[in-house]
Order: C-alpha cells, then sequence, then structure tokens
C-alpha cells in the first residue's frame, strides 16, 4: 500500500502484528505521553527502562495507567541506556527511543563498540519523512541532524537508508533527487560532481532499487512545473520520493521551512543502527512524536 | 548528408568542392611530396610547398612528380619556413597547415607561439583520429592518439567536443560517444570514472550538445551489441558508438596501434584545438593513411 499521509502509517500499523519499542530513560511526562497514545492507538508495545517510581508517579500525574507499559527497574542513566540495549540485543524490542536521557549518553550507547548497536563500519545517519499539504507524496528527505558534511561513501549509505524507508512506505522503486543549487554539472561545485557520481552509479546499479538524478535543484526535484520549464528529461525531475541533501545546513533549514512555515508534520528517526533509533527532542510537537514512533514501528 | 562511413568514401565526398590550400612547411622529403602530390593530382588539394626549392625540384624529379603543380616558396630555414607556413594560414592564404621534413618540436613550436600561432589562447590541443575497421561498419573517432597523456576533466571535454564535431563533419548527426573505461562501474578511487559521470550529466543537462554520451563504457560495451546484451547493461551506446573518448593516451595509442596492426585498420588523424586543421604525420604511417589524412584535414576546412 502507497502510504501519502503520516497518519496512514499509524492507520496501517493497528492491523499488523504489534512491535515493541524500547524507552531509555522513559520516566518524563513527554515520553510516557507519547508512548501511551501509542499503545492506546494500539500500533505498538512499550518497554519503559528507568526509574520505576519516577515512571509510575508521572504516570500518576498524567492519570495514565502505568500497567499498559512493561517497565524495566533501572534508576541510574547511563545503565538504563546499556539494559535497553541488551534488551535489544536479546531481540526483546524492535525499535529503540531516547528518553530523558541526554542525547550524548544516547548516542554513546548506541555506538558502544561492545554491546551498542551499530554494527562496524555502519553509518549512522537521519532520514526524515515530510508530509507537505501541498504535495501528493511524502518526501523522504536526509541528512538533517546528524552527518554534517557527507563523503560520498556517506552519501551512497544515505541514499541507501532513504531509498529503503521510501520502499517500506509502499513506494516500488522510489525516485532520488541529489540535491544541489543548480541542475547543471557544475565541476566546480562539489554537491554537483558528488550527484553526478551518484546518479551514474543508480544507472549501473551500483546503488539499487531506486531511479537516481542529480544535480537536481529542489525546485525541478519535486515541481513538474519546474522541470517542464527548464526542459528536464527523466523520471526524477518534477516526481522526487527522496531528497538528499550535500551538506546538513541545506537539510536542516530545509526541514524546518516545511514545519515551521509550511505547516508540515513530519517523522524522523536514526538508521545506520540495528532497529530504528528515535531520537526525539522535547521541542517536537506532538504529532511529530507520534509519527516518529509509528516511522520506527513500521521500519522495524 | 549520407554519413561517410569508410575512409575511401572520404575522398569522394571532396569531389565537386574547391580545392583546400595546404601550406607545407619544409616540404622536402619524397613521404610528404609523394603525399601531396597524390592529394593534388585527385583534385582536392592545391599545396603551397615551403622549403629549399632546389631540393623540392630535385626529390620531384626523383619521384617523377612534376613540381609545376606546386607553389613554391623558397626558404632554407626549417624554423623560418614554419614561421612563414603557419602565417600563411593565419592570414588566410593557405586553409591547412601540413608538416614535412621539420622536427615536430620546431613546427609546434611555430604552431603554439602565443602571438603569431594557430591555437587560440586557452584552447585545448588535442588529436582525434578517425579509424576504419573492416570489422565495424562505420567509422571509429578516437581521441587522443598523440597529445595529451593524462586527460584531466577539462580536457576530456575538450576532447570529447573535438571528436563530436570530427564526426559532424562525417554526417554522423548525433554521434554516439563511449568514455572508454576498463569497467563500466563508477569508481570514486579511479578519477577517470568519477570525470565520466560528470560529462554523462553535462550531456544530459544540455551542457555538451549534439551528441549522446554514456562511460565509463569498456570498448565491448562501447563496440560490441551482443555485449550488452550479455551483460544487461542500460546504456544509450548500445554497442553502436561513433566516438571513444580514452582515460589515457597509452590507452588511445595501444588501441589503434593494435587495431593497424591486427585488425587491417586504416587511420586519418588531425591535431584539434587549432583555428585551421593542422596534418602532422609520421613518416611510418602508410602511404593511404597520410592521402587520408591530407583528405580529412580539407572535409574539415569545410565551412
Amino acid at each position: 500500500m502507497l502510504i501519502t499521509k503520516l497518519e496512514q502509517i499509524v492507520e496501517m500499523l493497528k492491523n499488523k502484528p504489534k512491535k515493541r519499542l524500547v524507552v531509555v530513560y522513559g520516566q518524563d511526562s513527554h515520553s510516557i505521553g507519547s508512548t501511551s497514545k501509542a499503545i492506546d492507538l494500539g500500533i505498538v508495545d512499550v518497554t519503559l527502562v528507568g526509574d520505576e517510581k519516577k515512571i509510575k508517579k508521572v504516570c500518576n500525574e498524567m492519570n495514565i495507567d502505568p500497567n499498559k507499559f512493561t517497565i524495566v527497574n533501572e534508576p541510574e542513566e547511563i545503565k538504563s541506556g546499556l539494559k535497553a540495549v541488551q534488551l535489544i540485543n536479546e531481540g526483546k524490542g524492535n525499535a529503540i527511543m531516547k528518553g530523558i536521557i541526554s542525547t550524548d549518553n544516547y548516542m554513546r550507547v548506541l555506538l558502544n563498540k561492545e554491546v551498542g548497536l551499530v554494527p562496524k563500519g555502519s553509518i549512522l545517519s537521519h532520514i526524515t519523512v515530510v508530509e507537505n499539504p501541498n504535495m501528493d507524496r511524502l518526501l523522504v528527505v536526509g541528512d538533517v541532524a546528524i552527518i554534517p558534511y557527507p563523503d560520498l561513501k556517506q552519501k551512497i549509505a544515505i541514499a541507501n537508508y532513504l531509498i529503503n524507508a521510501t520502499i517500506k512506505l509502499g513506494v516500488e522503486k522510489p525516485k532520488l533527487a541529489v540535491i544541489a543549487a543548480t541542475e547543471k554539472a557544475n565541476p566546480k561545485m562539489p554537491a554537483c560532481v558528488d550527484a553526478s557520481i551518484l546518479s551514474k552509479m543508480g544507472d549501473r546499479g551500483q546503488i539499487k532499487n531506486a531511479i537516481i538524478d542529480g544535480p537536481l535543484a529542489l525546485d525541478v526535484a519535486i515541481d513538474k512545473e519546474s522541470a517542464e520549464i527548464k526542459g528536464l528529461k527523466g523520471e526524477v525531475p518534477g516526481n522526487a520520493d527522496c531528497l538528499l541533501f550535500p551538506n546538513i545546513e541545506a537539510g536542516n533549514v530545509f526541514y524546518k521551512s516545511m514545519t515551521k512555515l509550511a505547516n508540515s508534520p513530519l517523522a524522523a528517526i536514526v538508521a545506520g543502527a540495528k532497529v530504528p533509533a528515535i531520537l526525539s527532542s522535547r521541542g517536537d510537537s506532538e504529532e511529530t512524536k507520534l509519527y516518529s514512533i509509528a516511522l520506527a514501528t513500521l521500519l522495524g | 548528408m549520407q554519413p561517410i562511413k569508410k575512409l575511401d568514401q572520404l575522398i569522394k565526398s571532396l569531389e565537386g568542392k574547391s580545392p583546400k590550400k595546404i601550406a607545407v612547411t619544409f616540404a622536402q622529403d619524397p613521404n610528404t611530396i609523394g603525399a601531396i602530390s597524390k592529394a593534388v593530382d585527385l583534385g582536392f588539394a592545391q599545396a603551397i610547398m615551403i622549403g629549399d626549392k632546389e631540393i623540392i625540384i630535385k626529390e620531384c624529379k626523383k619521384l617523377g612528380v612534376d613540381y609545376q603543380k606546386f607553389e613554391i616558396i623558397d626558404e632554407k630555414n626549417d624554423v623560418k619556413a614554419a614561421a612563414l607556413s603557419v602565417e600563411m594560414v593565419r592570414n588566410g592564404d593557405a586553409d591547412v597547415l601540413m608538416k614535412g621534413l621539420i622536427g615536430t618540436d620546431k613546427f609546434l613550436k611555430a604552431v603554439l607561439n602565443k602571438e603569431k600561432g594557430l591555437l587560440p589562447p586557452k584552447a585545448v590541443m588535442s588529436y582525434v583520429c578517425a579509424l576504419d575497421i573492416p570489422k565495424y561498419d562505420k567509422l571509429l573517432f578516437i581521441t587522443d592518439t598523440a597529445v595529451i597523456p593524462f586527460p584531466d576533466l577539462k580536457q576530456k571535454i575538450a576532447m570529447t567536443k573535438y571528436a563530436v564535431n570530427m564526426a559532424h563533419k562525417f554526417g554522423v548527426e548525433n554521434p554516439k560517444v563511449a568514455l572508454v573505461s576498463c569497467t563500466e562501474k563508477v569508481n570514486p578511487a579511479i578519477q577517470n570514472t568519477v570525470n565520466d559521470a560528470i560529462i554523462c550529466k553535462m550531456n544530459q543537462r544540455g551542457q555538451i550538445k549534439n551528441c549522446v554520451i554514456d562511460g565509463p563504457l569498456d570498448i565491448f560495451l562501447a563496440c560490441d551489441k551482443e555485449a550488452v546484451k550479455i551483460k544487461g547493461v542500460q546504456t544509450p551506446i548500445n554497442g553502436e558508438a561513433d566516438v571513444l573518448v580514452f582515460p589515457t593516451l597509452e590507452a588511445c595509442n595501444t588501441f589503434y596501434k593494435g587495431l593497424m596492426l591486427f585488425g587491417g585498420g586504416e587511420l586519418a588523424g588531425l591535431i584539434q584545438g587549432t583555428i585551421k586543421p593542422v596534418v602532422v604525420m609520421s613518416r611510418s604511417e602508410s602511404e593511404k593513411s597520410k592521402l587520408y589524412c591530407i583528405a580529412l584535414s580539407c572535409l574539415m576546412a569545410e565551412d
């Protein structure tokens, strides 16, 4: 089924066997509130790792029945991280989520060489799914949060993450646009050079299951009319499902302008670990928190 | 215009066209005189021989060639002869420049002279050959056999454009250009394959026009339809390349020499980048190839 709105992920998950989300230091109102809602919607089971007393207290304050969660008591922050990772390694969870543990500690636990979740050589990257009211499809974009200046190898990894996520969202053969400031192959602009390489790698099947074109400016990548005016041929211009940004600034500004200026809800996860990892921030809207849980569950 | 598919058709194609004036630098060896004499007899060239008049006449007599069919300008010094012939081409007194019995270094020095030479500032000098192989049903335009050892991206783009331009002159409207490598995969560790990806994209975006470019491709995928089928590679070249742009001079040079030696190939080549065609032939080339070279320069001198 082709998913064109984030809400549809939630609907789809209701009819599927339930997966389990493990929350690291899940003892704050944000994590408890959002995961409780996900449980109530019937899309996921949740294990909260943290200080059991605190969890129960917060549940009480929020009028949430703590019995809907599986609670694993571990009052110390880093130990709760290690415990959560252990649960995933034991197969007792399909996705992991950051609670009130600091981002640094959360990442450190994920990346821990002995017990962590990131295989050696694997590249961690951030995937964002953007729903814009003016568009007939979702946009899967990266990297807006983790890799500042991806090199070619990292861009190949990001491309594969974006493609895999888009396929899970029901697009059979995603169209991936490698974004730059222009559609011309300008050898003086590194973004254009990398885009040309990625595009040819797509032609040659070195990056599979997608149609890749780039460099493409954002307008011609997503807007058919702009692509037509510029006379750009091929399947990707005007129809891109995935946007691969040349650097974090471009990607970050894009998704933030989409949320703040264009009323776009979104969902985001970190790819590259054994299971999808949610890195939600307290600043995220309720909607985004729920959709991110749904996305992680779908991909997990 | 019907495309010229074999080099013998090249000479026919010049019939009925006004002969081109060729300024020959130090035209006083039997090799040069023999080749240019034949071109004049066939009617597509007129020769201005710049060199030692006495020696030219003597060599003509030895070969049984009537020297009166040439315009002869007496200049006994080879460097001065080069400068004079280059000047004639610059002034439009001649359409083509050709090297005779003068060292290539001295000859090229005159051609490359910044104030008085034939290469515009910043232009890339390269070399393109039209290769006629009995087993291939059309000509292959190949570059660079002689000038640029390790072309960088800018040079490769220039080489591609020169070869495409030559193919156009042969009547090949939208030539298929293969950027040759040892594999069709892009390997970021091999800069040439990276450059190929960029050139392809430039072609797709209309930055290099009037041709279809794909690469990297190996010679099989460039020139053999069966190989394309077997490998299942999607390429607009589809084993029917008109132009082969090689990654290095050694590769290109070895390719054509191998085919001349073992594949019955014939060849005509020309320096590229100059404002008018420049013919530099080696003495070891066959009589036929020499004649083809001169014919090629006359074709390229057509507007």
